[in-house]
């Protein structure tokens, strides 16, 4: 998988090496800022008030 | 080019076959074959190509005889042969793949190890995102609710320079209070974890709230109102303002501001405390920070409707009667005036879990009042260590 995204990725070494690691940080990002908070109150870790 | 690729297939049947180096120039074709048939094997099939394109693998590390024998007897049928022999012995070495692993049609073989390796890739994807969960959970939540916090401080602190405080406006304080939620209303500072800790509570305990800040349960008394003011924050990440809560021990102090206040809770005694508060000369209960701390356990045989709020206890969720204005005991019909004002602070228990709910209880000691002429007048508790 990571290596056929490797090859895909046109242009020299260096050119690769930067386009890897942008796509790296807007996954980082992508998780982060939008799929961790959504899935964050589903998960039992958190929840700090009684109901009664 | 076949020369180059060839060597490494050649090499695993170097060893029996040393003398290769006088064979070649004696007989052109036919003779080396024979001794070839053990790299043959690798390759299964095509035994008539195999002698051919074989010979000068063998003879390759060696010097002289390799490059005249390809170049004489092979040129029709290498290319033919080659990409086949060539895809087993790249997989085998992966170096080699580089340069002749582009264009062979998968094999069978191919498609399992590479499906194998995806697989693989992608549990160990799927274990890099579980860790990135955490780091977010415990850091990442924490820069972001320092900012929603910072937001609310500085907003409350607006609101109070300019006079508007709806805990004022609400005429009486108390009873016809109209805050708005998730807007900040009072601060907490607990000394005990350090000079600068200090939070803005805000106004409900929703999770959107909530990461923001310290919660005040909706309904539940104000700061130094008879009744319970009730706080909910969270201890692990966004801020994290509970984070040690586990820590406070009987009469640290609870210092609640608001924009006219001061108001000084304590912890109560712990429940292995309540027996001997006042024992011994030593006993916790005689410190002299301790002077307005007792047990609220009555003398009554049932112990009165307080009997049972010791400074910490530990519940399961779906106890909401520990932030009742008679903790513990919802129904007590103890009129409004005479509630003790107390101060309950909850959150979760253990670390990380939803399992249970830390509650810790602490009533009012102390009432600073304001003075509106000198600003930034600080009460003693605050220095408490």
């Amino acid at each position: 998988m990571y290596g056929w995204i490797w090859r895909k990725l046109p242009g020299s070494l260096p050119l690769k090496v930067v386009q890897a690691l942008v796509l790296v940080l807007a996954v980082v990002a992508l998780l982060l800022f939008v799929v961790f908070p959504w899935i964050e109150p589903l998960l039992p870790f958190n929840q700090v008030t009684t109901t009664g | 080019m076949p020369p180059a690729a060839v060597p490494p297939a050649a090499l695993a049947a170097a060893p029996p076959v040393p003398p290769a180096p006088s064979v070649p120039p004696a007989s052109p074709a036919t003779g080396p074959a024979k001794a070839v048939p053990r790299p043959a094997p690798r390759r299964r099939q095509e035994p008539a190509e195999a002698e051919t394109d074989v010979l000068p693998k063998v003879a390759g590390p060696d010097t002289e005889p390799t490059d005249v024998l390809p170049r004489v007897v092979d040129e029709p049928e290498e290319p033919a042969a080659e990409p086949e022999a060539l895809a087993e012995g790249a997989e085998d070495d992966g170096d080699e793949a580089g340069d002749a692993g582009e264009t062979p049609t998968p094999t069978r073989a191919d498609r399992i190890r590479t499906s194998i390796r995806t697989v693989g890739e992608l549990m160990i994807t799927a274990g890099l995102v579980v860790l990135l969960f955490v780091v977010y959970e415990v850091y990442v939540t924490d820069w972001l609710s320092a900012g929603k916090q910072h937001d609310a401080t500085n907003a409350l602190d607006e609101r109070w320079r300019s006079g508007q405080d709806p805990l004022l406006e609400g005429g009486e304080r108390g009873e016809h209070y109209n805050l708005a939620e998730g807007q900040g209303f009072a601060k907490i500072y607990i000394p005990k974890f350090g000079p600068d800790y200090a939070y803005t509570i805000l106004e409900g305990t929703t999770d959107q709230i909530l990461e923001s800040g310290p919660g005040h349960y909706k309904g539940t008394a104000l700061p130094g109102q008879p009744g319970n003011f009730a706080v909910a924050g969270h201890r692990v990440g966004k801020g994290a303002p509970f984070n040690d809560l586990d820590q406070l021990e009987s009469c640290d102090a609870l210092v609640v501001e608001t924009s006219s206040a001061w108001y000084v809770y304590r912890v109560l005694p712990l429940g292995g405390e309540v027996e001997n508060w006042t024992k011994n000369a030593d006993s916790k209960g005689n410190q002299p920070r301790c002077d307005q701390v007792a047990p609220l356990r009555t003398k009554e045989q049932d112990g009165g409707p307080y009997a049972r709020v010791p400074g910490q206890e530990i519940v399961t969720p779906d106890r909401g009667e520990v932030i009742a204005a008679v903790p513990n005991n919802p129904s007590a019909s103890v009129p409004k005036a005479q509630q003790i004002p107390l101060i309950t602070l909850t959150t979760c228990h253990p670390r990380f879990s939803a399992k249970q709910r830390l509650i810790v209880h602490g009533r009012l000691v102390k009432e600073w009042k304001k003075d509106q002429g000198k600003p930034g007048q600080l009460p003693p508790e605050l220095k408490e260590g």
